[in-house]
């Protein structure tokens, strides 16, 4: 069986863990291509309906990456995404799907070191819980095609 | 302002199980502001449903409206437009937009997707607390502006009662005693001697114990 | 061009476009002042364009210069003309009258497009080879040579029509000839550096003989992707990779040979060490490094932990010793090197593959004449002389000299002086030059109201950067499938000028009204590439960037295929979400012009007097209750400048500037704000009352704390005293001080220890100052320095020449065993190991100095980290925005730091780094708007449900229901988060540039399973 690649999309906050993305490209820090990164001005920006809706359209994971505490360029944002994404989680456990699918981590601008680990942390774990439904479904009815 | 709260999710998914395309209508007024039915929470609602739905691998078509008011005909006429393509309703309304929608459109099934929990005010964001019971005769001129029948758990007349302590109701020490509450304000306005007053007991009729209510304005009709 | 040119009276002349004189251009150009930029060569760049990495941050460097090169907007005020050299002098700060002569290039830069043809044809005829290398690659200087164009070597063509011919655009031209002008400036900023020094003069190294023994900088070239071997690390005599490498310090510096310069080239160690970490990093255990070195001087911010990782982390060999020569080891080109490590006494021989020789600095062949020319004197090395308390200053009132041409140093610093010396320059200038008349003027914005999408598409593919992982080619066919794309095309380095205007170009011939650019992070290169949308009437926003550099090419090396799908995704993700952009406008509000200054010392105050003398209001908030700060407690230089002097008339001057309002017993209590409208709170003591300061910028100069250990019998035995003390006793107790028979010193006391690892810098130059000091009133005064690595960087050396010669004694201690110190009645027996004699050593001192150097104020840092949300280093310094080319900029836009609160450093440069904070600030300053960009929380009046989630939610309580009553937000107080966006829960507030349209339309893209 061909290995499952998941597919995850980060939120990145402009000010922090956009920037600490680059400096993993500077510094040639290489990480899985599944990760495909969305910037924002502050994770205080991200709706939780956009993460819905990344898992939806297909995404396997979302990462939702802002600054470390008290560094927030607008002063809670990263706080308030921390909370939103502890209520998304609780979505997810009515869904039925793993909450560990949404995660929000936190970093410096000049973390690209720590960028690289905890994206491919995440990936990885996902990797192991599998694809989410809508991914499913495709590799199910691919299958079902198949033998037809 | 009518508080409501959103029906777990399974609930909501089993009511719809047979049913491939449904539509699924919030409300812009009450349950915008409590976060439990405005246009956010459809559009969440919405996704949460299909992605249960892609897990039990169907497919669910899902019209999401957000109505100004769905207890006023007028507002809810407008989904006449999309009521044929549909196999059924979800309404995140209060009870009383559900029921506008089932008696406009008698020929499907209306399911709420929130319970509908009391008239309160919100106490800070994202905390709304139960102060109003609707009881037809209004008391609060008695108590100092705390209403005694939607606060105290036993709503009674004349309190406190035994179970009251440092402030707190015995049900929890979540839940502020409400006759502690009255007496404490009382002493701030200085009428402290109104307390001694035995308030009669209360007429139920103007509440429910008069059967449903209905209030009509012949200057309006 | 004539001398009536406007702007001539306000121009500062710029000699050198190396990065100093960049750095100063762009500068005064950010504070809209004219600049005449002048350089010998055909091309600006200077040495940092041929260096591969750079310390310490192993980035190359020219990525992030470059785009400022081409920056539209700011080269309205740069004037920048290669080939041309300043030929007269005259007049006086404000009104110089100079000559330029330009020399004859033969090629219209205009019209030549460096295609490349008549290099093809007549490869002898052109330049563009860097010169210096005789390996050297047949490519422009650099990939992104500005001006982009070639030159003609005229004495070497004999046949000018033919060459003229195969030139399609028409640039040759036969006729050219050498021009001279006259101008007038106000100032001039001399940046013209130094030579690099070659080392065949010294022939026991064999260089130009022995093919494997190279320079620094030709290591460089041969590690660089743009150099001779495309970064395929090859030694020159067989093209074998080599597997023993070893790089000899000093070599042609700190020597009295023949051929040497009895200076200390500053930045050799690093770059040694850079050079060792980088060969390591990429062929790890294939490789031995080996450095042979004197004293390693890693004496910069940060550097000793650089020095630490190379040996703990890399491996890198660490040998002290100066081997005597290089001798050929076999015919196939290995080199045997004979030598005896310091400490250990037995002669070792060893074979190496390659031998690198760290080459320092030489005063450049022109600065002599070029000195002559200014009428400015030069130091006895042919440097610059400057001031002791202003050393961008040079001798000529009105003309400054900054980096390599004032003293040996490395790039930051080098930056530092460029800032500092750009502020000086500036206050030369008429008042008129500051005007707003020359902003760029764009086209009027075409109206797309009702047109379909129409997008371009354009893929760079930044050299090898991006094509050498992802096939461009296939991204570009791909991208032109997609829907509404018009157009889709690879455009080389997209940031170039060349290219810039291929996409202007392109905008207007398909009548595009939406661009995506595949490139590098929007990050670094938006306002460029929306500048370009500009010029061609479009509105800047109707742009999308696809990182497929930073964020894919360059992290999927490895996997190419899946880095090409990948740009696919990026590219097809970046057009979807430019479908839903729409014209915005941004959001202009007033800025306020002046300047908070926190921290009352030499910084600070120099800080503030520059500001106020550019007409700026500045508030000098002090903790203390007096001015003066650390210098206070120190009497003289190492040359012998009279500190107390120089303070008492700075703090005079300060404290009669009409525009300072000194505030003294300040404690920091609270800030809000922007730049450029920041509100910051004081308690002023002992009233504690509070105090808000309305300021546009604000200049952090706090200094550092002298350190202090328990250690050596400090604070117990009356003899020991720290360096500080004893300067302070030589002063004021002469008398004590001739009596003394013996004096020892210790050095890097509390500094490069496992507490405090970083260098104190300034510990080696103030022992051998005291040590001199005392010499001069006691001649037969023994003294002892016991040190690690002595430090005397640049012409620093000097003094450590002096004082041997002078007879101070100078040993050498390891962490490993350090001196050790006992009480013998007045005075303190000190007993160490002296290497050179194997043997321990006892000395009775009258007294014991301790270099214990700096430690940072650690308890303000902390504080002033917290309240304006900045960064600090480990050690509790504060930490720049870039370390190698933003020193003195924070990363929170509007805050620069000078002083010792940046890292330990010495009077002189921190003055320096003072005039450039005050030359930083006044870049935004000058302005008397500041945009707010166009990110800004609209609200639907007729979805909105009054709920009041916005008005609770926004952390800078902007939102209120107003009275017609829907959520009202003052898009000139939104900040522009969006937190009340995703919180809204009738979806009735967008952040525009982020609405859901767009996002939504992102994420369909992104994740649109077909490829």
């Amino acid at each position: 069986m061909e290995e499952f690649d998941p597919v995850i999309v980060a939120y990145c906050c402009h000010y922090c863990a956009y920037t600490a993305a680059d400096m993993a490209g500077s510094m040639r820090l290489g990480y899985p291509p599944g990760i495909k990164i969305i910037r924002v001005p502050c994770t205080g920006k991200v709706d939780p309906l956009h993460v819905m809706r990344a898992l939806m359209d297909g995404a396997d994971g979302v990462l939702i990456a802002g600054c470390l505490k008290g560094d927030c360029h607008f002063k809670n944002g990263n706080i308030k995404a921390l909370k939103r994404t502890a209520y998304l989680k609780q979505w997810m456990d009515e869904i039925g799907i793993e909450s560990e699918r949404v995660e929000m981590v936190m970093m410096s601008a000049g973390m690209g070191k720590q960028f690289v680990r905890i994206v491919t942390d995440f990936l990885d774990n996902i990797r192991l819980l599998g694809p989410c439904p809508k991914n499913t479904n495709q590799q199910s009815n691919r299958i079902l095609s198949e033998l037809v | 302002m009518i508080t409501a709260e959103r029906k777990p999710l399974d609930e909501i998914a089993s009511c719809i199980e047979p049913y491939n395309r449904i539509l699924l209508v919030g409300c812009n007024e009450c349950v915008t502001v409590c976060a439990a039915g405005g246009r956010k929470e459809v559009a969440m609602l919405s996704s949460a449903l299909q992605m249960v739905s892609m897990k039990q691998g169907k497919t669910l078509s899902v019209v999401e409206m957000t109505l100004e008011r769905q207890c006023d005909p007028e507002y809810v006429e407008s989904l006449a437009l999309h009521i044929d393509g549909v196999d059924a309703v979800v309404s995140m309304a209060c009870g009383c937009g559900v029921q506008e929608i089932a008696r406009r459109f008698g020929q499907v099934r209306v399911f709420p997707a929130v319970n509908t929990k009391f008239m309160g005010a919100s106490e800070r964001a994202g905390v709304w607390a139960e102060r109003c019971q609707g009881c037809g005769d209004c008391l609060l001129g008695l108590t100092g502006g705390i209403c005694p029948i939607a606060r105290c758990s036993k709503r009674l007349m004349n309190g406190p009662c035994g179970g009251s302590g440092d402030g707190k109701c015995e049900i929890s020490g979540e839940v502020d005693c409400a006759w502690h509450l009255i007496w404490e304000r009382m002493k701030a306005l200085g009428i402290e001697d109104r307390y001694e007053e035995v308030i009669s007991a209360k007429d139920w009729r103007p509440a429910r114990g008069g059967g449903p209510r209905k209030i009509i304005r012949e200057d309006l009709q | 061009m004539k001398a009536n040119r406007p702007s001539d009276h306000h121009a500062v002349l710029i000699i050198g476009g190396g990065i100093g004189g960049i750095k100063a251009a762009l500068d005064l150009s950010e504070a809209r002042k004219d600049v005449i930029l002048i350089d010998k060569s055909p091309a600006i760049g200077g040495v940092l364009t041929q260096l591969d990495r750079t310390f310490p941050t192993n980035n190359c460097d020219i990525c992030t210069l470059s785009p400022n090169l081409s920056a539209g907007a700011r080269q309205k005020h740069i004037d920048l003309m290669p080939l041309t050299q300043l030929t007269g002098v005259e007049g006086e700060a404000g009104n110089f009258t100079i000559t330029l002569t330009t020399a004859p290039r033969y090629i219209d830069t205009e019209k030549c497009t460096a295609c490349g043809l008549c290099l093809d044809k007549f490869p002898k005829y052109i330049r563009f080879t860097p010169g210096l290398d005789h390996r050297a690659p047949t490519c422009m200087r650099y990939p992104r040579v500005t001006p982009h164009a070639f030159s003609v070597k005229r004495d070497q063509c004999s046949d000018f029509e033919t060459l003229a011919s195969v030139c399609p655009a028409g640039a040759i031209i036969q006729g050219d000839k050498a021009k001279t002008r006259q101008l007038h400036v106000g100032a001039i900023i001399v940046a013209v550096g130094a030579d690099v020094f070659s080392p065949e003069a010294l022939d026991n190294y064999g260089y130009g003989k022995l093919p494997n023994v190279v320079t620094s900088l030709e290591y460089e070239r041969i590690m660089s992707a743009s150099g001779p071997t495309f970064g395929e690390l090859q030694r020159p005599s067989d093209g074998c990779q080599p597997r023993r490498v070893a790089w000899i310090q000093c070599a042609g510096s700190r020597g009295q040979n023949k051929g040497e310069v009895s200076y200390c080239s500053s930045v050799c160690c690093m770059f040694a060490l850079k050079e060792a970490i980088v060969t390591k990093e990429r062929f790890k255990e294939d490789i031995e490094t080996t450095i042979f070195y004197m004293d390693m001087r890693t004496f910069g911010k940060d550097y000793e932990m650089y020095y630490q990782r190379a040996k703990e982390d890399y491996h890198v060999r660490l040998k002290r010793c100066r081997p005597h020569s290089i001798i050929p080891a076999d015919p196939d080109g290995a080199l045997k090197i004979s030598y005896v490590e310091d400490g250990f006494g037995t002669l070792e021989d060893e074979t190496y593959d390659m031998v690198v020789l760290a080459t320092g600095f030489r005063p450049s062949a022109e600065s002599t004449g070029l000195a002559k020319v200014l009428g400015i004197e030069l130091n006895d090395h042919c440097y610059a002389r400057t001031g002791s308390f202003n050393p961008v200053a040079t001798s000529r009132p009105g003309i400054y000299a900054c980096g390599v041409f004032e003293a040996p140093k490395d790039i930051p610093e080098t930056l530092v002086q460029a800032s500092a010396s750009a502020c000086l320059a500036g206050k030369h200038l008429l008042p008129a030059a500051t005007a707003d008349s020359t902003e760029p003027v764009y086209p009027p914005e075409k109206d797309i109201t009702g047109e379909l999408p129409r997008i371009g598409v354009f893929v760079c593919d930044c050299g090898q950067n991006i094509s050498g992982t992802v096939d461009v080619p296939d991204v570009v066919n791909y991208a032109g499938l997609l829907p509404h794309v018009v157009v889709s095309r690879s455009v080389g380095y997209g940031c170039s000028r060349e290219s810039l205007d291929i996409i202007r170009k392109t905008i207007a011939d398909k009548k595009l009204n939406r661009v995506v650019i595949g490139g590098c992070s929007p990050r670094t290169h938006e306002s460029l590439f929306q500048d370009t949308l500009m010029q061609a009437g479009l509105n800047k926003y109707m742009l999308e960037i696809a990182n497929i550099r930073d964020q894919n090419a360059w992290v999927h090396a490895d996997r190419p295929e899946d880095a090409t799908r990948k740009a696919k995704e990026l590219i097809r993700m970046a057009s979807a979400g430019v479908v839903e952009s729409h014209p915005l406008i941004d959001h202009i509000l007033e800025l306020n012009q002046s300047a908070l200054v926190i921290g009352g010392g030499v910084s600070g105050m120099n800080a503030a007097l520059e500001l106020a003398e550019q007409n700026y209001t500045v508030y000098l908030a002090e903790q203390a209750g007096e001015l003066g700060g650390l210098a206070r407690q120190i009497h003289r230089t190492i040359d012998g400048s009279d500190v107390p002097t120089y303070l008492s008339g700075l703090m005079g001057e300060v404290r009669a500037h009409k525009n300072i309002e000194v505030i003294l017993n300040a404690v920091l209590v609270d800030h809000e704000g922007l730049p450029g409208m920041f509100k910051t709170g004081f308690q002023i003591a002992p009233q504690m009352y509070y105090r808000q300061i309305e300021h546009g910028v604000t200049i952090l100069a706090v200094g550092a704390a002298p350190n202090r250990v328990d250690d050596y019998l400090l604070d117990k035995h009356e003899a020991v005293c720290t360096q500080m003390e004893l300067g302070n006793l030589i002063h004021t107790a002469p008398d004590k001080v001739s009596d003394w028979e013996n004096v020892v010193m210790i050095q890097c006391v509390g500094s490069r220890t496992p507490d405090n690892p970083n260098c104190s810098r300034i510990c080696c130059q103030a022992a051998i100052k005291n040590a001199l000091w005392l010499l001069d009133s006691n001649p037969d005064l023994n003294i002892y320095i016991l040190y690690r690595d002595m430090r005397t960087y640049g012409f620093l050396e000097d003094y450590y020449l002096e004082a041997r010669r002078r007879g101070v004694i100078f040993v050498r201690y390891t962490p490993e065993s350090p001196p050790v110190v006992e009480a013998g009645g007045a005075g303190v027996h000190v007993t160490f190991n002296e290497p050179m004699l194997g043997m321990k050593l006892m000395v009775v001192a009258d007294c014991l100095a301790l270099s214990t150097g700096f430690k940072s104020d650690d308890e303000s840092t902390e504080d002033l980290a917290k309240i304006f949300h900045l960064t600090r280093t480990g050690d509790g310094y504060f930490l720049e925005d870039h370390t190698k080319l933003k020193p003195v900029d924070m990363s929170v836009p509007g805050f620069f730091v000078a002083g010792t609160a940046h890292s330990p450093k010495n009077i002189g440069e921190s003055i320096t780094q003072a005039h450039a904070a005050a030359g930083r600030a006044i870049t935004v300053l000058s302005r008397n708007l500041i945009n707010m960009g166009a990110s800004v929380a609209q609200v639907d009046k007729e979805r909105c449900a009054t709920c009041l989630v916005c008005v609770r939610a926004c952390p800078y309580d902007v939102p209120f229901i107003n009275e017609d009553r829907y959520s009202e937000i003052d898009p000139s107080k939104c900040h522009g988060c969006g937190t009340c966006a995703s919180e809204c829960p009738a979806q009735a507030i967008q952040l525009t540039r982020f609405e859901d349209r767009p996002m939504m339309a992102k994420l369909e893209g992104l994740l649109e399973r077909k490829l």
